[in-house]
C-alpha cells in the first residue's frame, strides 16, 4: 500500500514537473533579488532547488543518472564550486544533453570563465563593464555602465525571444561577452550598440578593447550539436527583480518605457534554453513511387516520387503540428543531386514530388532542418536507384525506320529472290543454245 | 523603482570605511519590506511569529491594521496552552499585550508558573530572565530578587557563553541593585566582540546573539559599555544584515537598530543621497545626515562643514571649509559644487562626525579642431588633410585604396574615455581606437589595405564619451569608398543557416535526333531497290514454269522461318524463338533438301535428253 502511494505520488510529481532545475547562488540574497524570474519559472513547473555555489554537498548526478535536466548558475563570482561540481562535471552535463543558464558579472569568476571558453565564449577581463556613453539608463550611477539596449538589438529569431517589435527597451549592467563569429553553433541573443565598448571604467584606455560596438555580445547562448542549450549572459542584473520592475528611460533622450522589456526577455530566454522553445522532431517518413501508397523495394531510375515528411514541435508541453515554408529535402549520393523545398500540406506534414535522377546509385531522402534557435532536426532514409531493364527502354524509334525497312526488304527480297531463282526457266539459254 | 533603493543602501554599506559615521541607513523600502515580513508572521498559526512580527510593528512605529489583530488573537487563544515553555508563555503574554487582545490568553496561573521557575535552581539564565520578564508583564513585582541574583550567578559559573550573558544582562536589569554582579562582566563581553575587516563589529552565534548583547548592554546607559566607533561598527553590522527574511532576525534586528539609535553613542549616516554627479546647471550636491533610522539627528548637527574637496586626478585641494545649506528636508544638506569637470574627494564635517564621500561633477566637451585625409602607406607623399569642425560634414567623399592610410587627427577640450573613429558599411563595422598623443590631442592612423575586408563605401563616424562629460555625441563626418585589391580577403567563410539554393538536377539530353521525314525519305530510299527490283521483273516478265507443286512445303517453311524473326523482333525472346525454330528449321532443311534434289535429278534427265540430241544430229 505504502509503495502505491508512493507511486502515485511519484507519477503526480512527473506528470506536473517541467524539470528538476539546480540553481547556484552566491547568496541566498540572490533568491530575493531575482525572486520574480525564479517565480516564472517555478510557475511554470520547474521544481528548483537552491544551492549556494560552494556548497560542499553539491552534486549534479548520481548513480551515473543526473538528479537534474537544467542548472542555473546565479553566482557570478564564485571561484570554484563545492562539491563534486567543477567545470569539467558542468561540461559533462551539458555534453549530456543537460541546459545551463550562467549569469556573470563584471567580477566573473574564474571557474566561469572557464566554463564560458568550454562552450564558446569568452568573458571579458574582471572589472570590464560594458560602457556606452550614449546609451545608458537615467538611474544610471555615473559610469554609464547601466545600458539601455534597443530591442533591435535582439537576435532576429523569434523562436528565441518570440517578436521584437511588442518589446520594451532593457536594461544592462555587467560585462561583455565575445563570441567567434564562424563559430555557427554560438548565437549572440542581445548585443550591445555600435557605440559601446567593454572595458574598465577608472582605466584609460591604452589597449584596444576587447568587445568593441555591435561585437560586444551581451547575452550569448548555445546551441550545442547535442540539442543541450547553454545561455550566457555578462550581466546577472539582467534577471534581477529590479531590473524586471523598473522603468527605462535613455539618458540623452529617445528610448523610454514604463517598464523594461527584461521580463518579457528574460522569460523568453529561459524558455529557450530550458527547450520549451524551438525543439522539434520528426514524427513520420514516407515515401513511394506516384500514384502507389507503399515505398518499393528499389526505385529506377527517372521514376516520379513522392515523400512526405512529418514535423511536430514541443509547445507548451505538448508536442503539435510544426509549420513552416522553408523545409528542405536533399536526394543524396554523396552529393545532393536535387534540394527542393518541400510544399506544408498543414497538420506538420511536409510533401516533395520530383523526379528521380537519370544515375543509379544508393541514394538518402535527407532533411537537414537547422535553423536559428531550433533544435537541429536531421533525417535520412536509404533506398536504391537502378538502372533501367532492357525492355524499359523504347521501341520503334522514328530515325531507326531505313533500318528496319533495310532488314525486312532483304527478308522479303530473299524470300522472293529464293522463289525466282528456283523455278525460273531459262528461255534466253535455251534460244541462245539453239 | 523600490527595489533601487536597496540596492543602493546595500551598496553602501559594502562600502563603508569612515571613522565616526555610517554610509548607510535602514532606507523606507527595507522598512516597507519587513513590514510586509510582520505582516506575514503575524497570520502564522505559531506563537514565537506572532511576537516577533507584532514586536516588529511596534520598532516600526506602525500600528497593526485591525483585521489583523483579530486573526492574531484568535491565533494566540487557540494556541495558547499553560504547559508551553517559559519563553513561549513569556511571548503570548508580550504579543497579547502588544496586540491589545485582552483575555485571549489566561493568565491566573501563569504568576505561580514564573514564580517556581524563579525559585528552582535548575532554571537556565534564559528561563529565569523570560520569568522575569512575565511577571514584570503580568504588573507583578520580582520576588526574592537577591536568591534570583544568586541564582543567576550561580548559573554563569556553569555556562557562560555569550547567550546566556545576553540573558543575564536582561535579567540583571529587572533585578535591580542585586544585578549589580553583571556590570563587572560587561568590559568581558565587549571584549569578546569579533571585528570583521575593521568595518563590522558582531558576537559569535549571529543576528539573534548580537543583538541580544546590544539590547542588553544599552539597558546599563550609566556603564557607558560601547564607545562611538564600536557603535558605529555595531551599525555597519545590523545593516548588512538587513536582507533577512525571517520574522525572527527582523525583530532582533529591529529591537537592536532602535536600542543603538535611542542610545547616547547612536550612529550617524552621512551619504549621498540621489545622483552622485553634478553638472554645472545643477551644481549642488544632496547629503543626508540622519540616524541609523534615517530620521532627523536631534539636536541637529551643527556645524555641517565640507573640510575640503580633493580631486582624484592630481590631488589638489579646491575647496575648503564651506558650509553647507539646509535642503528641502531636516535630513538633507545642500553642497554646491561648481568645480572643474571630474572626480573629487569630499572631507565632510557633520559635528564631531565625519566622512569622505566621493562625487563627480560633469562639464562638456568640444571638439577644437579635426583634421581628415589620406596618407600613402609608404610614406612617399605628403598626407592631403581637410579640416573640417563639428558638426559639420566632409565636402566630397574620400578615394582610397590599399596603399593608403587614412589619418584622422582632433583635438578636444579635455581628456575623454571613449575616443573612436567607425568605418562602417550596412551591417560591417570597424572601430579604431583614436591614440591619445599629448595635451588631448588625439590621432587615428588606419591602414586600410589591411584593417578592412572588403571594396565598399563606408560612412566615417566619431564617437566621443566619457562619464563626466555631459555631452557624449556620434558624429558622422563622411564617407570614404576604398577599392581593395588583395583577393585573399574576399573569401570570407560564411555560415548560412536559412534555406539552402535549390538544385534541379539535370537529366541527360537525349541524342539529336533527325527529323522523321529525313528517316522516311531514308526508308523509302532502303526499299526502292527491292521495289526496283520487283518493277523490272514486273516488266520484263518472269518465267516460273519451273514451278512445281513439290516446292511448297519449302517456301512455307522459309516463309515460316522469316516470320518467326519478325515476331522475335516484336516480342518473342531467345528461348521461345529457338524453341519453334528448331522443327520449323528441321522441316525446311528436310523440305529444301527433297526440292533441290528433285530439281538436281531433273537437270541430269535434261542434260542426257541434249547429249542424245547431239548425238542423234
Amino acid at each position: 500500500m505504502k509503495y502505491l502511494i508512493f507511486l502515485i505520488f511519484a507519477l503526480v510529481i512527473g506528470a506536473k514537473a517541467q524539470g528538476n532545475t539546480l540553481v547556484l547562488l552566491d547568496n541566498q540574497v540572490i533568491k530575493e533579488t531575482h525572486s520574480l524570474f525564479f517565480k516564472s519559472l517555478q510557475d511554470r513547473g520547474y521544481s528548483l532547488v537552491f544551492k549556494i555555489a560552494d556548497d560542499a554537498s553539491l552534486n549534479l548526478s548520481k548513480y551515473g543518472e543526473y538528479l537534474y535536466e537544467n542548472l542555473i548558475i546565479f553566482a557570478p563570482s564564485v571561484v570554484e564550486f563545492g562539491g563534486n561540481l567543477n567545470v569539467d562535471t558542468v561540461t559533462q552535463f551539458i555534453d549530456n544533453g543537460g541546459n545551463v543558464l550562467v549569469a556573470g558579472s563584471e567580477v566573473t569568476g574564474d571557474v566561469l570563465r572557464e566554463l564560458a571558453s568550454e562552450v564558446g565564449f569568452e568573458v571579458d577581463e574582471e572589472g570590464a563593464f560594458v560602457i556606452d556613453h550614449l546609451n545608458y539608463d537615467i538611474s544610471d550611477e555615473g559610469q554609464h555602465t547601466k545600458l539601455v539596449i534597443s530591442s533591435e538589438n535582439l537576435i532576429d529569431a523569434p523562436v528565441i525571444i518570440g517578436s521584437k517589435k511588442g518589446i520594451a527597451p532593457l536594461l544592462y549592467q555587467g560585462t561583455g561577452i565575445l563570441v567567434d563569429s564562424e563559430n555557427p553553433l554560438v548565437l549572440p541573443l542581445i548585443t550591445a550598440d555600435s557605440t559601446a565598448y567593454s572595458y574598465q571604467p577608472d582605466h584609460p584606455i591604452k589597449e584596444y578593447p576587447h568587445a568593441i560596438g555591435r561585437d560586444t555580445v551581451l547575452i550569448a547562448g548555445l546551441q550545442a550539436r547535442n540539442n543541450a542549450r547553454v545561455v550566457f549572459s555578462g550581466s546577472i542584473s539582467f534577471f534581477s527583480d529590479e531590473y524586471f520592475t523598473s522603468s527605462v528611460q535613455r539618458a540623452l533622450g529617445g528610448l523610454k518605457a514604463e517598464k523594461s522589456g527584461n521580463q518579457d526577455v528574460a522569460t523568453a530566454i529561459s524558455q529557450w534554453v530550458f527547450k520549451e522553445h524551438g525543439r522539434l522532431r520528426v514524427k513520420s517518413v514516407q515515401h513511394h513511387k506516384a500514384g502507389e501508397k507503399t515505398p518499393p523495394q528499389d526505385y529506377t531510375i527517372m521514376d516520379d516520387v513522392v515523400y512526405k515528411i512529418g514535423i511536430e514541435i514541443y509547445d507548451n508541453g505538448k508536442w503539435t503540428a510544426f509549420s513552416a515554408n522553408d523545409v528542405q529535402l536533399e536526394f543524396v549520393r554523396i552529393d545532393p543531386f536535387v534540394r527542393t523545398t518541400l510544399k506544408n500540406n498543414g497538420n506538420g506534414i511536409y510533401e516533395a514530388k520530383f523526379k528521380i535522377p537519370d544515375v543509379y546509385g544508393v541514394y538518402q531522402f535527407k532533411v537537414d532542418y537547422d535553423r536559428v534557435g531550433y533544435t537541429r532536426l536531421y533525417s535520412t532514409t536509404q533506398v536504391s536507384v537502378r538502372p533501367l531493364q532492357h525492355t524499359q527502354y523504347e521501341r520503334f524509334i522514328d530515325c531507326a525506320y531505313p533500318y528496319y525497312a533495310g532488314a525486312f526488304s532483304m527478308m522479303l527480297g530473299v524470300f522472293v529472290f529464293s522463289i525466282v531463282f528456283l523455278h525460273m526457266k531459262d528461255d534466253d539459254k535455251k534460244s541462245k543454245h539453239e | 523603482m523600490t527595489a533601487k533603493y536597496l540596492i543602493a543602501c546595500l551598496l553602501f554599506n559594502v562600502v563603508t570605511l569612515s571613522f565616526g559615521s555610517i554610509r548607510g541607513y535602514i532606507c523606507p523600502y527595507t522598512q516597507k519590506k519587513f513590514l510586509e515580513i510582520a505582516t506575514s508572521a503575524l497570520k502564522e498559526q505559531n506563537i514565537s511569529n506572532i511576537y516577533l512580527g507584532a514586536n516588529s510593528y511596534t520598532f516600526l512605529n506602525k500600528p497593526v491594521p485591525q483585521e489583523l489583530t483579530k486573526s492574531s488573537c484568535d491565533q494566540l487563544k487557540k494556541l495558547f496552552k499553560p504547559d508551553l515553555e517559559i519563553e513561549i508563555v513569556f511571548q503570548s503574554v508580550a504579543a497579547q499585550k502588544l496586540l491589545g487582545c485582552n483575555g485571549a490568553v489566561p493568565t491566573q496561573n501563569l504568576a505561580k508558573q514564573a514564580q517556581d521557575i524563579l525559585q528552582s535552581d535548575k532554571s537556565t539564565v534564559a528561563e529565569l530572565r523570560y520569568a522575569a520578564e512575565l511577571l514584570i508583564l503580568l504588573g507583578q513585582q520580582v520576588p526574592n530578587v537577591a536568591k534570583i541574583g544568586q541564582l543567576t550567578q550561580v548559573q554563569l559559573k556553569s555556562d557562560d557563553s555569550l547567550l546566556s550573558l545576553g540573558h543575564a544582562l536582561h535579567l540583571a536589569v529587572l533585578l535591580g541593585n542585586s544585578g549589580k554582579f553583571v556590570t563587572e562582566r560587561i568590559e568581558d563581553i565587549v571584549v569578546q566582540a569579533d571585528e570583521v575587516d575593521g568595518k563590522i563589529l558582531q558576537w559569535e552565534g549571529g543576528l539573534s546573539t548580537t543583538s541580544l548583547i546590544i539590547t542588553g548592554l544599552l539597558k546599563f546607559p550609566d556603564a557607558n559599555p560601547l564607545t562611538a566607533v564600536q557603535a558605529d561598527k555595531l551599525g555597519n553590522y545590523l545593516l548588512s544584515r538587513t536582507v533577512v527574511q525571517t520574522p525572527k532576525g527582523i525583530s532582533n534586528l529591529l529591537s537592536a537598530t532602535t536600542a543603538l539609535a535611542a542610545s547616547k553613542v547612536s550612529p550617524v549616516a552621512i551619504l549621498v543621497s540621489g545622483s552622485k554627479s553634478v553638472s554645472i546647471d545643477n551644481p549642488n550636491l544632496k547629503i543626508q545626515v540622519s540616524d541609523i533610522f534615517g530620521r532627523a539627528l536631534k539636536p541637529v548637527p551643527s556645524p555641517v562643514v565640507a573640510q575640503s574637496a580633493t580631486r582624484i586626478a592630481d590631488d589638489v585641494v579646491v575647496l575648503a571649509r564651506q558650509a553647507l545649506t539646509a535642503g528641502s528636508k531636516a535630513t538633507e544638506f545642500l553642497l554646491p559644487l561648481k568645480l572643474e569637470p571630474g572626480y573629487y574627494k569630499i572631507l565632510l564635517n557633520v559635528g564631531s562626525h565625519s566622512t569622505t564621500l566621493n562625487a563627480r561633477v560633469l562639464g562638456p566637451v568640444e571638439v577644437k579642431s579635426f583634421e581628415i585625409g589620406l596618407s600613402d602607406a609608404d610614406g612617399s607623399s605628403a598626407p592631403h588633410l581637410e579640416k573640417l569642425s563639428y558638426p559639420n560634414l566632409l565636402s566630397k567623399r574620400l578615394q582610397g585604396d590599399s596603399g593608403q592610410n587614412l589619418l584622422v587627427k582632433f583635438t578636444l577640450s579635455r581628456q575623454v574615455h571613449q575616443a573612436f573613429v567607425r568605418l562602417s558599411a550596412g551591417k560591417k563595422e570597424i572601430i579604431f581606437v583614436a591614440g591619445q598623443e599629448s595635451n588631448n590631442q588625439y590621432k587615428v592612423e588606419a591602414d586600410l589595405g589591411q584593417e578592412l575586408p572588403i571594396s565598399d563605401v563606408f560612412v566615417i563616424e566619431l564617437i566621443i564619451g566619457d562619464s563626466i562629460i555631459t555631452n557624449p555625441f556620434l558624429w558622422v563626418v563622411g564617407e570614404i569608398e576604398v577599392k581593395i585589391t588583395s583577393a585573399s580577403s574576399l573569401a570570407t567563410p560564411k555560415i548560412n543557416r536559412g534555406p539552402k539554393p535549390e538544385i534541379i538536377h539535370m537529366f541527360r539530353q537525349p541524342d539529336k535526333r533527325p527529323a522523321t521525314f529525313v528517316s522516311l525519305f531514308f526508308t523509302v530510299l532502303t526499299v526502292s531497290p527491292l521495289l526496283v527490283l520487283l518493277i523490272l521483273w514486273g516488266k520484263i516478265g518472269v518465267n516460273l514454269s519451273n514451278f512445281t507443286a513439290r516446292a511448297v512445303p519449302f517456301h512455307l517453311g522459309f516463309g515460316a522461318i522469316l516470320g518467326l524473326f519478325t515476331l522475335f523482333w516484336l516480342k518473342l525472346d531467345m528461348f521461345t524463338t529457338c524453341a519453334w525454330l528448331i522443327p520449323i528449321g528441321g522441316f525446311t532443311f528436310f523440305t529444301g533438301h527433297r526440292l533441290l534434289r528433285h530439281m538436281a535429278g531433273n537437270k541430269k534427265a535434261e542434260k542426257c535428253f541434249f547429249v542424245l540430241v547431239r548425238i542423234k544430229m
